[in-house]
């Protein structure tokens, strides 16, 4: 055996094996980045492998019925056991009660308003988050971290908007579905249809729209309240949230 | 928890909210308190349902709307299960 055959250099990128926990990681904002994924690398690796497992065993249906049931639900199923939160955890912005307010008038006669952390805004109106022009997609998930320390930015969206000029960018979730079809997260033509059908009085002028990775305590403490009285300036009845 | 906090907002201000919530944040509408949510059995991404199945987008809306009829804080479940849509 020669010098050259000792592959044993430790700092070397190429003789790297990749661990379990890297790989789960490696969804997350790495170099797998995948928003739908990203829940991987919250879990202990070998539950991350399990999961994965899982997902693969639903593969027969997929490939000889083309059916994807098995495989939607219970990726569906993964993803909630990943997001719930962990028995004995400190729950963040828990709250024994809530406000509650009653509608002054039946619905079929109320002004219904839309707002949605989806990250939508109208094209030439872009809200430019940290003075960035443009800014893509992958460049909103590559800097998730600036958005989670900063307040956000409340898009005013006209209600009679084509679908074609609105825009949709978001660090913090998979925008594919919602990009293909704006009313995935910003249902403005199904409230416009229940309009016209009598089920709600009318849609308000504008919808909303925010990246809801955010700064929560700024966003909580003084943006929130902010908004809650633009609504109100605007005589809005009843308000529809969407959080993605 | 972001929309939480919007919708608790617009209730102090005295407007009824109703939110939609997938199935992954479940816990959130409980654990804030919120006025009337829906809770849905979506992946998250697509919170109203596929893209292009307008009619389980709009039962979606709708049965959010329905959440206005209640006259005390309410959590309630989209029971149907989210399929795709087909390809466009």
């Amino acid at each position: 055996m020669s010098d050259q055959d000792d592959t044993t250099v430790p700092d070397d990128p190429t003789t790297h094996v990749e661990t379990l926990e890297e790989f789960a990681n490696s969804f997350f904002y790495g170099s797998r980045s995948n928003l739908n994924l990203k829940f991987l690398a919250s879990l202990d690796p070998s539950d991350a492998a399990d999961t994965i497992g899982a997902l693969l065993d639903t593969i027969d249906d997929v490939l000889d019925h083309g059916d994807v049931r098995a495989l939607v639900d219970r990726f569906i199923e993964v993803q909630q056991q990943a997001y719930r939160p962990r028995a004995g955890a400190t729950e963040r912005f828990a709250y024994p009660t809530g406000p509650f307010s009653l509608p002054s008038k039946p619905l079929s006669e109320s002004r219904v308003a839309l707002v949605t952390s989806s990250g939508h805004f109208v094209a030439g109106d872009d809200p430019q988050p940290f003075g960035v022009t443009d800014m893509t997609q992958t460049e909103a998930e590559a800097r998730i971290s600036d958005f989670l320390r900063a307040a956000p930015t409340l898009s005013s969206i006209p209600t009679d908007v084509a679908a074609a000029d609105l825009r949709v960018r978001h660090g913090g979730y998979p925008i594919a579905g919602v990009a293909d079809d704006h009313q995935v997260a910003l249902p403005i033509g199904h409230l416009r249809h229940l309009a016209e059908q009598g089920r709600i009085g009318e849609l308000a002028d504008r919808a909303y729209s925010f990246v809801g990775a955010a700064s929560q305590l700024r966003l909580r403490d003084r943006v929130a309240p902010e908004w809650a009285d633009l609504l109100r300036s605007e005589q809005v009845d009843l308000v529809l949230l969407v959080p993605v | 928890m972001s929309v939480g906090h919007v919708q608790r907002a617009i209730e102090e201000v005295g407007i009824p909210t109703a939110s939609v919530y997938i199935g992954a944040f479940a816990h959130v509408p409980r654990q804030m308190s919120l006025a009337r949510a829906l809770v849905t059995p979506h992946p998250l991404g697509r919170p109203l349902g596929a893209p292009g199945d307008t009619q389980r987008q709009l039962a979606v809306v709708d049965a959010a709307l329905d959440l206005f009829e209640v006259d005390e804080p309410t959590i309630r479940d989209f029971p149907l299960p989210y399929r795709p849509a087909p390809t466009r």
